[in-house]
């Protein structure tokens, strides 16, 4: 990192870049709002007007030094519908979230290559051809397409007037080229894409995922060293500006916490052929990253069996940082995965990241991939109240739970009828095959796929274990006993309690005997979900994952027989029970790479929490990228690890002050520690407790 | 069948031996250091811990069992609601024991890693300890050993495993016994025979103030490595102030006899003269 960066990174941690952040009434925001219901607009029309609101509400920043411009000032998004607006919408149809597109994946890459006039005239060639068959609805989601590129050459020339005002030549000079026509340099590429990205968040879009970036921007970079434009210091430093630029803004950004943004960066993995495309791009994001230590973008690194030790060594440098990422993915799990889920080969070898782990296709794939949860203890529980003590053999109580997860979906999947996005036309401009069609993202694209997590496997698989062991094998505990602890959440039961908690077998240790059961449960799960469609056409993925439902699934559950006291929290994700003793990594990768993940389609990784001792000289971090390797080359789908120290945790919460830049895997992001609610920080702390 | 007793196995060992390592600690030692990390493997039963310091004070544990498994220690194991009451040590036949270091045997191979056994000291139970090493072959095996032993044992140790670990504490016989209550002579015997020897090794130095860290234990114990023929490296171990934690567990007073808060005096310079490879742990 040279002396401008670090400068720029000095800056970026002081928060100076958010004076300039415009003080704007909730009621002239709010006013916008009523305006858009008083006069009656189309939903469209909001959506198109909304943009130009924000975006001719911007006043260009330069700050000192800056090379790649773009600085949010307009610090809140206006609604487009007001309170009661979204109380009869929400009558009527289902709602995700906050009822705007989110958690895809843009093709920037074609737009930073033509430049917006090109595809402004790409619109309005489509525009002629749909005005010519009379289809009004299409004309105007294309007219608001065409409003949302001269808005953004608007500000781009605000900018660019700003610049030479400044005495900033070189940046008027750049933003005569892009974005208006095709990005020539790497840099040029570097502005368009900022552009493109500040443009989507202002359109109220979010955890807009950045993707295939090291493939999508390398011939820029190539091209540069070529020509001898850029050299790998200079282009290093362009890049890490680049990177810095992820954080200007990422406090306004929605999302359940601070740090829970979705800019999720993919590296390496196989292209269309399935070659190996790991590259110098790919190699200086990580340098980048690891020398800047900031949360965003956050990196997921793809591997497969043939992928060096060397490679992932370049990851454990990062972990060894406590950054939390690199998210690994197993191409050779999630490629065949998802093209048994329907998705088209060169699209299941394009796959990235979405927020979190959720697999998702760059500019094809307009999926929903956390539409919803089943808790799967829950579903144990409620197995056990009603049918434990009819069942007379644990076969017989699995297909009590099977029905339990089917009756689950079936009260699920009728409440994502009728589904209701905000049209979102200028993304439309960035997913294949919007404009010809002259269609809305917000109506779905080529893959229309919902995701369910499925919560708490280990705690239902740990609960499963120990009803199969001491009620049916070894018939020590009767079934009234063990409804009549959960119910009373194991109040006076030391003796039940401390065998279920202590002695009963534990997914991740190695042991068949739970482990079979994580399998059948996974299988079952997979099984169930197999023949379901939606409304548009999709399909349903499960996965392991828990997202924020680890916490908030807690609140529906009493006790469970795994000994699980009330109230007390799920793990994150595809990850050991809490508070349980277990032997140490090698098992639990063991244990996690049983079950088929290839089923599993939407992603849920394995979190593992290591000391940071680990890490102490180069050749023991070869030993942890030969852990993950393991895990990989053993079948496992996805793989995070936070490298922590339980003290240095403790303090930063009695100091938070001192601990500002400390940064934690979460549920599937990095953020600050000391900026997440205290329920979480907890959590991170119980595991780290464990898991060392 | 002649069983053996351990205290803990730990995987993912990365300071102890190459690759990813799982680290098996056998019970019982014959020296007591003063500075003992692991008092818990000093005796060779089995015993009773307690971790008072979270204790809620409820004596459950002291009502009356029926438990096989808490008989004789006037505690029950089996109610506590933080498991705090816990027995330390577990007898195992040599076969049973290395089927559970051999799970995951792909991870330690893969890794170019294998079994590092260490204690207490493993040479203090040897059948047990080479009939444990015949079931793990042809797997990559290192010893992490005090060196205090019957040179018979000594020496077929060395030539039946891949890497010794070997702690040299003090050159000089009077402090070597004050501090460890036993004669260094068999040690540095042993350490002879080591440095003769075609197996490779570590010798490892805990670094303690006031007792060892001294410019004149460092010469002598960098003279007596100074020929050998496989020595990877010396690696210091400065003393971390951790130790008396675990002493209140099983009940014992940590009681150094040395100033714990004096900083560590390491000298790397002095092997480098012999061109032996240092590191600080």
């Amino acid at each position: 990192m040279n002396e401008r960066i670090k400068l720029m990174l000095e800056d970026m941690l002081q928060k100076k870049h958010r004076q300039y952040r415009q003080e704007i009434y909730i009621h002239e925001i709010g006013g916008l709002t009523d305006t858009f219901k008083q006069q009656k607009l189309s939903d469209v029309q909001r959506a198109k007007k909304r943009l130009s609101w924000v975006l001719s509400h911007e006043i260009p920043v330069i700050q000192p030094g800056e090379k790649i411009v773009f600085t949010r000032t307009v610090s809140k998004i206006p609604e487009i519908f007001t309170e009661d607006e979204w109380v009869n919408i929400k009558n009527d149809h289902y709602v995700h979230e906050m009822g705007r597109v989110c958690n895809i994946n843009a093709n920037y890459d074609y737009t930073i290559e033509v430049g917006l006039e090109q595809r402004r005239k790409e619109v309005l060639e489509s525009i002629v051809v749909h005005s010519a068959r009379g289809n009004i609805k299409e004309v105007e989601f294309l007219e608001a397409v065409v409003q949302s590129i001269d808005d953004i050459e608007q500000l781009v020339d605000r900018y660019a007037q700003k610049a030479l005002k400044t005495g900033r030549e070189d940046i008027f000079l750049l933003l005569q080229n892009v974005p208006c026509r095709g990005a020539k340099t790497f840099y040029e590429a570097l502005q368009f894409f900022r552009i493109l990205h500040f443009a989507l968040w202002a359109n109220g879009n979010y955890h807009n995922t950045i993707g295939r970036f090291d493939q999508y921007m390398l011939k820029y970079l190539e091209s540069d060293l070529n020509s001898g434009i850029l050299n790998s210091d200079s282009a290093l430093e362009l890049l890490e500006e680049f990177f810095l630029s992820f954080n200007k803004d990422s406090d306004l950004y929605p999302g359940m916490q601070q740090g829970d943004n979705g800019q999720s960066m993919v590296l390496g993995g196989v292209n269309e052929n399935g070659d190996d495309v790991f590259n110098i791009l790919s190699e200086m994001c990580l340098k980048a990253s690891l020398e800047l230590k900031l949360i965003d973008p956050k990196i997921n690194l793809r591997v497969n069996k043939n992928t060096s030790i060397g490679r992932y060594d370049l990851g454990t440098e990062l972990t060894k940082e406590g950054l939390g990422f690199p998210q690994y993915s197993n191409d050779d799990i999630v490629i065949p995965g998802l093209i048994s889920k329907g998705y088209d080969i060169k699209d299941a070898r394009n796959y990235v990241m979405a927020a979190c782990w959720e697999f998702i296709i760059p500019g094809n794939g307009m999926d929903i991939p956390n539409i919803g949860a089943v808790s799967f203890v829950k579903i144990v529980n409620k197995s056990i109240e009603k049918d434990l003590k009819q069942c007379k053999d644990f076969d017989s109580f699995i297909e009590s739970v099977k029905g339990g997860i089917k009756n689950e979906l079936n009260i699920l999947l009728p409440t994502f009828l009728n589904l209701y996005m905000e049209p979102a036309p200028f993304l439309s401009l960035l997913m294949n095959g919007c404009i010809e069609k002259a269609r809305d993202i917000s109506f779905g694209s080529i893959y229309n796929n919902y995701g369910i997590h499925g919560t708490g496997i280990s705690t239902a698989v740990d609960s499963l274990a120990a009803i199969k062991k001491y009620i049916f094998e070894e018939k020590s505990v009767t079934a009234e006993e063990m409804i009549f602890a959960i119910e009373n959440n194991f109040e006076d039961q030391y003796e039940l309690w401390h065998k279920l908690k202590y002695d009963a077998p534990k997914m991740g240790k190695d042991e068949d005997f739970a482990d079979d059961i994580a399998v059948k449960l996974v299988d079952v799960f997979a099984a169930l979900t197999d023949d379901l469609t939606n409304e548009r056409g999709g399909c349903f993925r499960p996965g392991g994952g828990s997202a924020m439902y680890y916490l908030w699934h807690v609140k529906d559950i009493g006790a469970s027989a795994d000994g699980r006291k009330k109230g007390e929290p799920l793990s994150a994700n595809f990850s050991p029970s809490l508070d349980i003793k277990l032997d140490g990594p090698i098992s639990i990768i063991k244990s996690f790479s049983k079950p088929d993940m290839r089923k599993m389609m939407n992603g849920g990784p394995l979190t593992l929490e290591l000391h940071d001792s680990v890490f102490r000289n180069p050749e023991s971090q070869r030993k942890v990228s030969h852990l993950v390797k393991a895990y990989m080359d053993m079948g496992g789908q996805q793989l995070q690890i936070n490298a922590v120290n339980r003290e240095k945790l403790i303090e930063a919460q009695k100091h938070p002050e001192n601990y500002k830049n400390l940064i934690v895997r979460v549920w599937g992001w990095s953020g600050y520690f000391v900026e997440l609610d205290q329920i979480y920080q907890d959590h991170i702390i119980q595991r780290v407790e464990l898991n060392v | 069948m002649l069983k053996g007793t351990i205290f803990t196995i730990e995987e993912f060992a990365v300071h102890d031996g190459p690759g990813i390592r799982k680290l098996v600690f056998f019970k019982g030692c014959h020296l007591h250091c003063s500075w003992c990390h692991n008092p818990e493997g000093l005796s060779f039963k089995k015993e009773l811990i307690v971790c008072e310091a979270t204790c809620s004070h409820c004596d459950k544990c002291r009502e009356a069992c029926n438990h096989d498994d808490c008989k004789g220690l006037g505690r029950c194991i089996k109610v506590c609601s933080r498991n705090l009451p816990r027995i330390v040590g577990k007898e195992y036949e040599a076969s049973e024991l290395a089927k559970i270091l051999l799970k995951g045997e792909e991870v330690l191979t893969g890794s170019g890693g294998g079994i590092t056994i260490s204690g207490g000291e493993p040479l203090a139970q040897p059948d047990f300890l080479f009939d444990l090493i015949s079931h793990l072959k042809p797997l990559h095996i290192a010893i992490e050993t005090s060196g205090y032993a019957r040179k018979e044992i000594f020496q077929r140790m060395v030539s039946e495993i891949d890497l010794v670990l070997m702690d040299v504490k003090h050159t000089d016989p009077e402090i070597h016994k004050k501090f460890t209550g036993v004669d260094n002579d068999q040690i540095l015997e042993n350490l002879q025979y080591l440095c003769l020897s075609d197996t490779p090794f570590h010798i490892r130095i805990p670094l303690i103030p006031g007792v060892n860290d001294t410019l004149s234990n460092m010469e002598q114990t960098a003279f007596l490595l100074k020929d050998a023929k496989n020595l990877k490296g010396v690696e210091l171990l400065p003393y971390h102030q951790t130790a008396p934690a675990k002493y209140v567990l099983v009940y014992k007073k940590f009681d150094p006899g040395f100033d714990t808060e004096k900083k560590v005096n390491i000298y790397t310079e002095i092997f480098k003269k012999y061109n032996i490879k240092t590191s600080v742990l």
